[in-house]
Order: structure tokens, then sequence, then C-alpha cells
């Protein structure tokens, strides 16, 4: 509580500097929400434990009133012959890949936003529609959204999708973390239905603990590395396996946050108004010139 | 009498719920490494600092597969589904060759056997997130091994739908594994490995020598089987074994071998360019194994270490009391006359060496065995 009203203080008080000293506001909002809270709370995904029983996508479908279907249906493996990617239709998708280590059971694996710690498509968004909630979502505003698509451009996993179908208000669409259900307290669909548990719902920090320690305890079964704990800048959903992650088509992406470069010069240019009172300045120069030169003319025809 | 009855009911309870809770009394004494369940150097009854759920052999939780109940009926946490009934026993007898009663039950001290909801917690939205809840515990269980040999998913093999629920389903599947025992696995003769070796490529392992003259059970060497080696909706029977390469080491590949035979041994002991013929008695050494001889485990007569010491061929080396007055001549298929009963056996078996053919000239100067015998043949 005392960092909540610690950060309405600083909002006022940047609020009423903003107006005393004439600036607009628009400084502070364009940094993104970006908290990251000691509770923000993740997933664990242990991939060695999901059997690929695609019961999540059912239950993630019918939380987000999408058309699911029968339960029953998903039962069909036959699906998993194709890989998948994560659409405006099924924002999490089920892929199978060849055994890891130790096993002869096939990977399965579920592929959905990762609510990065330092989002690119927040970043991205030059509208601010996108934004890192408290409880470690990614979430957009769609009346917010303009549809320019630069979320899908930006972020490493190729996650948000858009509904390129419809002619009149298509909308950006990806896993939003079920922050509605979360927000009521209940768990995410997918978490709440898978039979094995093999998404662990925690705090992120805790959940760090967790995946180290069932590393350490069954060496034979994990390859060390929990993928999420460092990529990009870390992300919320974190993934245990039994075989390299490249090998499991996940982006080979470095530990330093995605927006890190596109940010600095986005928001470097964007900062103090640069390009409007660079564009004036230009125009106004021009002006300037062309009339010092009309001037000139007419001075000379006298 | 009223006060004494009290605590006589008192002390009965605690003891019963002390009986539930703790790993039994005498736990410390048992055979099992502290560390396998305690974390910490002094464990108390206050701060017993518990690992969780240490998947490692703790001997007491073992019983014989027979003694366990047949059917579990699982219904703690159905919602959708009706309640899953699991033939317990068929799986124990089964898990005698995969890992044991500690594959289900991998935490279990030296108390009473615990049931999967004393750690395993029913809600799935909880405190502590460290282990699975029932639901994800009872499924990891199953499904490790039911996935592997069916290739599917799907909740129908266990599950049935409340809708679909007919009144009388306990009944009848209770009728179902009633009585039922896991059928009888038959072994194979011998067994063809294709291996790497500078010493040899092929290795023939005669697969019910080992059973039956060396006397090995089938855990002693298959403890830690895939369910998929017998069963797999995709097996057939009658296809060729499918050639496996495996990266394993040379101690993981030479374990189950290296637990009778020596690693001193030599290689060409197992390995050679050829199949090998089953092991011979007369062929290797030159003694035909008779009626009775071919009964007994090797361990009889060449002692129980590897490897063997080769025994002689002097009966008297083994069968210590025989003279002539203890031994039934007539199992050899010549039954003696009364002159030749009273003669001491090195009257005719010179030295007492049985191999050599007796000879008749110690009173006899022309006689000669067998032409001429000192009494009557008899069947053996």
């Amino acid at each position: 509580m005392s960092g909540k009203s610690r950060r309405d203080f600083l909002k006022k008080s940047a609020i009423i500097g903003a107006g005393v000293t004439g600036l607009s506001t628009s400084t502070t909002k364009a940094a993104p929400k970006n908290i990251l809270s000691e509770d923000r709370m993740g997933v664990l995904v242990d991939t060695t434990v999901c059997v690929g029983c695609r019961n999540c996508e059912w239950a993630c479908k019918d939380a987000h009133n999408l058309p699911a279907g029968d339960l029953e249906a998903y039962e069909d493996r036959k699906i998993l012959e194709a890989k998948r990617r994560p659409d405006h239709t099924t924002l999490t998708v089920i892929n199978e890949y060849s055994h890891g280590k130790n096993s002869n059971l096939p990977v399965d694996l579920k592929i959905q936003c990762m609510h990065c710690d330092h989002p690119a498509c927040v970043s991205a968004c030059i509208v601010g529609a996108f934004s890192k909630q408290e409880n470690g979502s990614v979430i957009w505003d769609t009346d917010m959204c303009i549809g320019c698509r630069y979320c899908m451009a930006a972020c490493p996993f190729q996650i948000p999708a858009f509904e390129y179908d419809k002619a009149l208000n298509p909308l950006i669409m990806k896993c939003d973390f079920c922050f509605d259900r979360t927000k009521e307290g209940k768990l995410p669909a997918c978490v709440s239905i898978c039979p094995v548990e093999a998404l662990t719902y925690g705090q992120r920090t805790n959940l760090v603990k967790i995946g180290r320690d069932r590393i350490k305890r069954n060496s034979d079964r994990y390859i060390d590395h929990i993928f999420g704990e460092y990529e990009v800048g870390g992300t919320s959903w974190m993934y245990l396996a039994s075989k390299d992650f490249k090998e499991l088509d996940f982006p080979d992406i470095g530990r330093n946050p995605a927006p890190g470069v596109s940010e600095s010069i986005q928001h470097g240019i964007f900062a103090y108004f640069v390009p409007p009172v660079s564009l004036y300045a230009l125009l106004g120069g021009i002006m300037w010139i062309s009339k010092r030169r009309k001037e000139l003319e007419e001075e000379g025809k006298i | 009498m009223k006060k004494i009855l009290v605590i006589v009911l008192t002390l009965i309870l605690t003891v019963g719920i002390e009986a539930q809770q703790s790993p039994g009394k005498n736990h410390s004494k048992l055979n099992i490494s502290c560390k396998t369940c305690h974390i910490c150097d002094v464990p108390t009854k206050d701060e017993p600092c518990l690992i969780l759920c240490p998947r490692e052999k703790i001997s007491t939780v073992y019983q014989k597969p027979e003694q366990t109940p047949e059917l579990i009926v699982i219904n703690q946490i159905s919602d959708r589904y009706g309640p899953v009934y699991f033939s317990h026993k068929i799986h124990a007898q089964m898990s005698v060759m995969s890992g044991g009663c500690e594959n289900c039950h991998h935490f279990n001290t030296s108390g009473p056997i615990l049931q999967c909801n004393s750690c395993h917690e029913t809600a799935r939205k909880r405190e502590d997130v460290s282990l699975p809840d029932l639901k994800g515990a009872y499924h990891r269980q199953c499904m490790d091994c039911h996935r592997e040999w069916s290739h599917e998913t799907g909740c129908n093999s266990c599950h049935t739908l409340k809708k679909n629920l007919k009144e009388a389903k306990h009944e009848d599947v209770k009728k179902k594994f009633a009585g039922k025992e896991h059928p009888v696995i038959s072994e194979p003769t011998f067994i063809t490995y294709q291996t790497n070796s500078d010493k040899g490529k092929i290795v023939t392992f005669y697969h019910d020598d080992h059973t039956n003259k060396f006397g090995l059970s089938c855990a002693s060497c298959h403890k830690q089987e895939s369910c998929t080696k017998c069963h797999d909706v995709n097996k057939k029977t009658d296809a060729k074994p499918k050639l496996v390469s495996t990266k394993k080491t040379f101690e993981e590949q030479h374990k189950n071998c290296i637990s009778c035979h020596s690693k001193n041994e030599s290689c060409t002991q197992c390995h050679s360019d050829k199949v090998v013929e089953p092991f011979d008695h007369v062929k290797r050494t030159g003694w035909a194994l008779g009626k009775y001889h071919s009964k007994l485990s090797c361990t009889n007569c060449h002692g129980s270490k590897l490897p063997y010491k080769k025994a002689d061929n002097k009966c008297l080396s083994c069968h210590h009391g025989w003279n002539n007055e203890t031994f039934k001549h007539s199992v050899t298929g010549l039954q003696l006359d009364e002159t030749h009963l009273e003669l001491s056996c090195e009257d005719c078996h010179a030295e007492n060496n049985y191999s050599e053919e007796p000879s008749c000239t110690n009173c006899h100067e022309d006689y000669v065995y067998p032409k001429l015998k000192p009494g009557k043949l008899v069947r053996k």
C-alpha cells in the first residue's frame, strides 16, 4: 500500500510540477508503466510434465468468449503433427516435439504470451495502449489501440495477433494472463484446468526458486536452464525442459530487454518535443529564408 | 473408575494419532540415510526439517503385491467425471519390475502408508505451490505410463463423464478385478545383443540359464523397466526387435552383469563374433551330467562365488560319507551281486577314480569290464 501511495504522490507532484513549469505531462506518460513489483505473479511451465491434452486451449477460448467447441474434441492428437502458432482465435497452442533426455515421451509445449518484465510491445505501442500491470500481466486497451500492429513486429516471441478477417473494428488479440479472472482472485483458465498441473501459478520470485530446486533434485530429467528467468530481461512465464530450448523452437534471444535499443531511440527522439520542435524550426527556417528571398527580390526590383 | 477409563481412552487416541503422523518409533535405526528425509543434521520433533518427497527406496513401505488392496476408488475431487476405479493389485504386480511401490508411494517413511492428500492439497489455488496439487499428483502418476503405451491423452480411458455414469458401475468394475492376477510373463531362452565392443560384437545371453540355474528373480535385473517393454498399443509380437542405440556409459551398460560377474573377467567370456551355443557341461568339461546331477544348481558343486571353482571328478569330494555300505550301487545301473557287495569301492575303482573304467584284475586276472559284470544291469 505504501508503494502505491508513494507513486500516487509522485504522480501528483509530477502533474503539479508540469503545470507550474508549463511543460506537458507527456514526458511522464512516455515511460511505460513497467511496475516490477516483488509480488508480481508468473507461471512455471514444466514441459516434462505436460501431457499435451490441450485442455488449456479449450479453457482459454472458453474464458475469452472465443468459439471453443466440445472439450472432448480436443483429445484428437492429429493436430499436433504440424506446428502451430497462437492466433486471434486460439490465444494459446500446444506443439509437440520429439522426446528429450532419458524419456521415450514426446515433449509437449504450451505457447502463449510470455508477459515480459520489459515488454517490447509496451514500448512499441505508439498510442500507449499496452501496459505491464503490477501482477505481471501485459495487457492492452482495445479502445486506445489504432491497429498499427507495431506490437506484432516488436514482440520477440511473435505473439500478438490481429483480426485480419474483420473489415470493421479488427482487434489485436493475445493472451492477457486472464487479467479479468485474476482480478477476481481466480486462477488463469489454463492453470485452473491443467490435469497434471504442468502450469504452476505463483509469485515469480518463488517460481524461480521452485524451478531451480526441481532441476537440482532431478538433474537427469531437466536441462539446467529456466527459460524466461533472464531472457529478454525476464518473463512472467518461465519454462523447464528436458532438451535444449533451441530444439523447441524458442527464439535465441539474449538477456537484454528487447525494447532496450528501440526504446532509447524512439523515446530519445520523442522526448521534449524534439521532432515537432525541430520540424517547426525547419519549416520556420524555410519560411523565413523564402520570405527574405522574396523581400530581397522585391527590393531588387524596386 | 471413570477417570481411569478417560485416561486409557486418551492414551489410545494419542497413540493412534501419533501412529498416523509419525514415521514410526525406531525409524532412526532403519537402514536409511537421515538425509533421505531430513535436510538438517539434527532434526527434532518440533523442527523435523523434512525434505519434500524423496523418490528413494524406503524399505518398510514394501508389501507383496498380493497383500495390497485389489481396487481403490478415487473420488475425492470428482466434478465433471465420476470416480476412477483403480486396479491397485495388478498395478502393484507390474511395479515389481518397474520401480516398485515407491514409484507411486514416493514419500513414505516407516509408518503406515500415507494417503496422497496428506501432502498434496486439494485446492489448486494455494499458498505452497512447490508440490503439485492432488489432481496434478494423481494424473502425473497415471499419465506417465499410460500415455507411453497408449499414445493417448484422452480422459475416457480412466474417467467416465458423470452424465454417462450408470448406478451399478462400481459393482461391475469390482467384479472385473476380483481375484485377477497379472498373467505370468514368459521369458526368452536367449537374447543376442549387438554391441560396439572390439572384443566381439555379439553377446549371447542365455536368459533361462540365469533364472533356472543361477536362481535369479525377475526383479534382480529388471528393476526400472519401462511399461512399454510389455505394453504398447503399437507393439507387434512377431516383429523383430528394433536395434536401439543407447548412449549409456560402460558402467551403465554392464551394471546388471557386473553385480554377479567380476569386473576383471575377460571380455571374451561374453563378447564373441558369433552367436554362442548354450553352456553344455559335457562339451566344456567332459563330464556328462546324469539324471541327478543335472537337477542341481551350479553353485552346489562349484561354490557360490564367481568365477566358479573347478570341481574334480571324485565322488567323495562331495559325497563324503559314501562307502560300500552306504552307497546304493544300483543307481549307477548295475546291481552288484552278493559277493561283490562286500568289497570296498577301491577294490574295483582304483584310487576312487570313477571316471576310469573299473578294473577286475585285483581278483580276476583275465576278467575285463564290461564284458563280464559283477552283478546284473538294472534300469537307472
